[in-house]
């Protein structure tokens, strides 16, 4: 038991810190619950770093300690760092400020609890977890965007999560239990299989925006505060696809082709994602259907999950590559502004800062040495490994699109005048923007580090 | 001493210094330049006095991602090094060519030296990884110049050029990705060594390989980028363009597909041949049409892609064991089409600088005005077509002799775009130099002293190629023979 508790520590220093922001934030202060949210999120990961590479799992297998459960623990308590400072500068005085800090550490103890879910109860658990705190996020502006916005996240994230629930159900029947591990058996109903499996996409598609359960995304994202629409578009994301990769890891390839049917919705999310980016005028808008096609890169980790090796560090990289240049790219949207024209002559108005846009938006592109890059190259790497080369032309198709998209935010930062003068940069986005900077160009290389 | 990391890199420190001083006036940002440039031309001279062996020699490795075998491995050959002594020389001509430009001219620097220091380590890496680190931020350095520093459409013109050659280097990222899901490591050497494909996954690597660099070189029918690139680019940007940045390709064709994967090459070597005869034929048909004078330098590329291509295909063709010297001429084309076309590049601009226009309805009699630039002009026009005593020559010959030992049809063919070739060249200079002078131009000056720096060195390199070509060729040749070709 203590050592079972020893084992989940990290998630047990985020429990203590939501809470004890909580309490914070009712003592009337929301400073407080920064602070408290800083150096909470700075111990759970510091207690991740000192236990990796520990393999093992926690209370009789329903909880696994992991590289993906350990290193989600460390790229999403940092990512919640950096988006709790943009909060801050965005809705610092506005009413009960520290809840927002609460309800992010809320989310992302959801999204720890889906990257190490060894028991389909804890699936289940994470994505609600995490559909009860973000609604709350994306209602906080209280206009009727932002009231849009959560409805439509939490109306989607009911139904998908009553419809996952359904289907799961047919694996707890199949197998008399609720392991993961239960389901790694070839003598497993093909029926079965098949609806679990499928009802379990509906909910993890819905909670990492996967083609065709992305709807909710561009709206709830224009709603919602620039600094919660970059929480909704990095942290439940790394959840939903670590933990569908802990269910794929299990199930048998015999009874139910799965990896075609993920990699079929990765190259749908991926398509749609950068086809409609193409012509959206809103930025914060574009990123969210540009978060659409990264999930579907990001899915192609899960299709070679069994073959292991390059598998897992292509997760593990991917996900902090994704965190880090997609994060850098919301906080100078949240800097400028959410049109396409108010990136005009940013190369003039604040150069280091469209340089470093620019690099985070090649970054999403996928142009080395930046991180992005050597996550997408693992990434293609295990497509081709498992035999789905396909997968992989599909992916550098969708790569050369992508690039269509992120230029139209380039193009105008350095070929247009600027309309407006230049803006003083609160200190808070420019610490996040230089941090995720240096992140995006040290993660691609010092590839080495991350890897297993 | 890691003279290979060092002539590597200047140019990158060259560049943040200009980052860090932000110097005010052109003077200081051109002298750090020209400058940095010029000390990677000694350095990479001196890689050359200490001896180029014919296989990979002066290599320096250090340990970078050893979980996936990747490592920082440079080392330079008899192929390799002729290409890199062709860099540092062109950058550092194209940035004195360069020195009269005031838009943003801290940023055209810093941009012209990241890309000096880019195209250096892809000649130099022996690591997949590595290389493609560097081949793509070619791409990235080569948007920024044409788009901020080009003509009329130039935004839309490097557009085209981004998304086109970034599809192409993706295809070699899954081609790399291949090599080493087979092989395990990423050492270029090793791979060199035990080519590890066969069968079907040779022929998509191939393949891979083959789009990647055909977007890159250019061949039919994947090169339109490449005209509105060349005429939208600032004059130095097209002279590094087709100099340099087109070699990338050709310099993939004989490293990579050649060499790790021969089987799928010899197999496929009569398909390519093919489009090697249509692009060379293709590039010399359309080039004949032109009217833009810029627009006609850059068909030519084309077409002289073309031939390299041919001297390529046709030693891949016989196999290695076999002797031959098309690859020998194919490799020599790569260093005297980029002289000869950055030449002609640089005084396309020099022209526009002075008429103010490309078309060349609206030039005539230059000669009569401006004989310094004029005489030039038809030199390099009659290098680039291929007149024995200059550059092209000893490659050209070559790479037919080559090619007719495996086709003869195909050099009957290919020997065709030579005579388009020297029509239209004739035209152009007819209807540009000879005829009486248009009003006006008496007064603006013939090339100054800046223009001069430029010019006679590559001018003296391009005679020097023809009339002594052993002094690159039999560096070249060393490393074709222990390769067996």
């Amino acid at each position: 038991m203590t050592n079972d508790l020893l084992l989940i520590l990290p998630q047990i220093v985020v429990l203590l810190t939501a809470i004890g922001s909580l309490v914070a934030e009712m003592m009337g202060s929301a400073r407080g619950s920064l602070w408290t949210l800083v150096i909470g999120m700075v111990a759970a990961s510091g207690v991740a770093v000192s236990k990796l590479g520990t393999v093992t799992t926690a209370f009789s297998n329903t909880f696994r300690v992991d590289y993906l459960s350990l290193w989600a623990v460390i790229m999403l308590c940092l990512t919640i760092l950096l988006i709790a400072v943009m909060a801050r500068s965005e809705l610092k005085d506005t009413y009960r400020e520290g809840t927002v800090y609460s309800l992010l550490i809320f989310s992302t103890l959801g999204a720890l609890l889906l990257a190490g879910a060894g028991d389909i109860m804890f699936i289940v658990l994470g994505i609600l977890i995490g559909t009860l705190a973000g609604t709350a996020l994306i209602a906080y502006a209280k206009t009727d965007r932002a009231t849009e916005g959560a409805f439509k996240y939490y109306i989607y994230g009911s139904v998908t999560s009553a419809v996952m629930l359904f289907g799961l159900t047919f694996w707890v029947g199949a197998t008399g239990t609720t392991y993961l591990s239960a389901l790694h058996d070839p003598g497993l109903g093909s029926a079965a299989a098949i609806f679990g499996f499928g009802a379990l996409l509906v909910g993890i598609g819905y909670a990492g925006s996967l083609v065709p359960f992305h709807f909710w995304t561009p709206d709830a994202f224009e709603g919602a505060p620039v600094s919660i629409a970059a929480y909704l578009s990095v942290v439940p994301k790394v959840g939903a696809v670590f933990g569908l990769a802990q269910v794929a890891r299990e199930l048998p390839a015999e009874v139910l082709n799965w990896p075609l049917v993920v990699a079929a919705v990765a190259v749908l999310s991926m398509t749609f994602g950068n086809v409609v980016a193409l012509w959206q005028d809103n930025v914060i808008r574009l990123l969210a259907y540009s978060t659409v096609a990264q999930a579907g890169y990001f899915i192609i980790g899960v299709v070679g999950i069994q073959q292991g090796g390059l598998a897992v560090n292509a997760l593990v990289v991917f996900g902090i590559a994704y965190a880090v240049m997609n994060t850098g790219a919301f906080v100078v949207t949240q800097s400028c502004g959410p049109r396409l024209r108010d990136f005009n002559g940013l190369g003039k108005r604040h150069p280091a800062m469209a340089v470093g846009m620019t690099i985070f938006l090649l970054s999403l592109v996928g142009v080395p040495p930046l991180a992005g890059f050597a996550g997408k190259f693992l990434l293609f790497g295990t497509a081709i490994g498992s035999g789905y080369t396909w997968l992989a032309v599909a992916a550098i198709i969708n790569s050369v699109i992508s690039l269509a998209v992120y230029l139209r935010i380039i193009i105008p930062m350095f070929f247009s005048e600027p309309e407006e003068a230049p803006a003083a940069v609160k200190p808070g986005i420019r610490f996040v923007w230089i941090t995720t900077f240096i992140l995006t160009i040290g993660v691609g290389l010092g590839l080495q580090w991350f890897l297993v | 001493m890691p003279l290979l990391s060092i002539t590597t890199f200047l140019p990158l420190l060259g560049a943040l210094v200009i980052l860090v001083l932000k110097p005010k006036n052109l003077k200081t940002t051109y002298g750090i330049g020209i400058g940095t440039s010029a000390l990677a031309f000694i350095s990479s001279v001196l890689i050359w006095l200490r001896g180029i062996d014919a296989g990979f020699s002066q290599v320096e490795q250090l340990s970078w991602i050893p979980s996936l075998g990747i490592a920082y491995r440079l080392g330079v050959d008899g192929i390799s090094f002729p290409i890199v002594i062709l860099t540092t020389f062109l950058f550092l001509t194209a940035l004195i060519y360069s020195a009269k430009i005031e838009k943003r001219a801290n940023t055209y620097v810093m941009l012209f030296l990241m890309l000096e220091m880019a195209c250096l380590g892809v000649f130099m890496s022996l690591d997949l990884f590595l290389f493609y680190v560097f081949f793509e931020i070619t791409l990235v350095g080569m948007y920024f110049i044409i788009a901020e520093w080009g003509h009329e459409n130039s935004k839309q013109a490097a557009l085209t050029f981004f998304l086109y050659t970034l599809l192409g280097s993706l295809f070699l990222l899954l081609a790399f990705l291949s090599l080493y899901i087979f092989s395990g490591t990423f050492d270029m050497r090793a791979l060199i060594a035990n080519p590890p494909l066969t069968g079907l996954a040779a022929a998509l690597t191939f393949w891979g390989l083959f789009i990647a660099f055909a977007i890159k070189t250019p061949l039919v029918p994947v090169h339109t980028w490449l005209p509105a690139a060349h005429t939208e680019a600032p004059a130095a940007g097209s002279a590094i363009l087709a100099g340099i940045l087109l070699k990338l390709g050709a310099y993939g064709f004989i490293r990579f597909s050649l060499q790790m994967t021969p089987g799928a090459f010899q197999q496929f070597a009569p398909y390519v041949i093919v489009i090697a005869v249509v692009t060379a034929l293709y590039g010399a048909l359309v080039a004949l049409a032109q009217t833009d004078i810029k627009r006609l330098v850059a068909y030519t590329s084309v077409n002289h892609m073309g031939y390299m291509m041919f001297g390529v295909a046709a030693a891949a063709a016989l196999g290695a064991g076999t002797e031959t010297p098309a690859l020998d001429g194919a490799t020599l084309q790569i260093i005297s089409h980029g002289v000869v076309t950055g030449l002609l590049f640089l005084l396309v601009g020099a022209l526009q600088d002075r008429t103010g226009t490309r078309d060349m309805d609206q030039m005539s009699g230059l000669l009569k005005t401006h004989p310094v630039l004029s005489g030039l002009f038809i030199v390099a026009a009659f290098a680039s077509l291929g007149l024995p005593g200059l550059a092209h020559f000893p490659a050209e010959f070559q790479i037919f002799l080559g090619g007719f030992e495996v086709s003869p049809v195909a050099t009957g063919f290919i020997i065709l775009g030579l005579l388009i070739t020297t029509a239209f060249y004739l035209r152009a200079i007819q209807r540009v130099f000879m005829g009486e002078a248009s009003g006006g131009l008496e007064k603006v000056a013939d090339l100054g002293p800046r223009e001069l720096w430029a010019f006679i060195p590559l001018l003296a390199a391009i005679v020097l190629i023809g009339v002594y070509p052993d002094s690159l060729l039999s560096m070249i040749n060393a490393t074709t023979d222990l390769l067996g070709f």
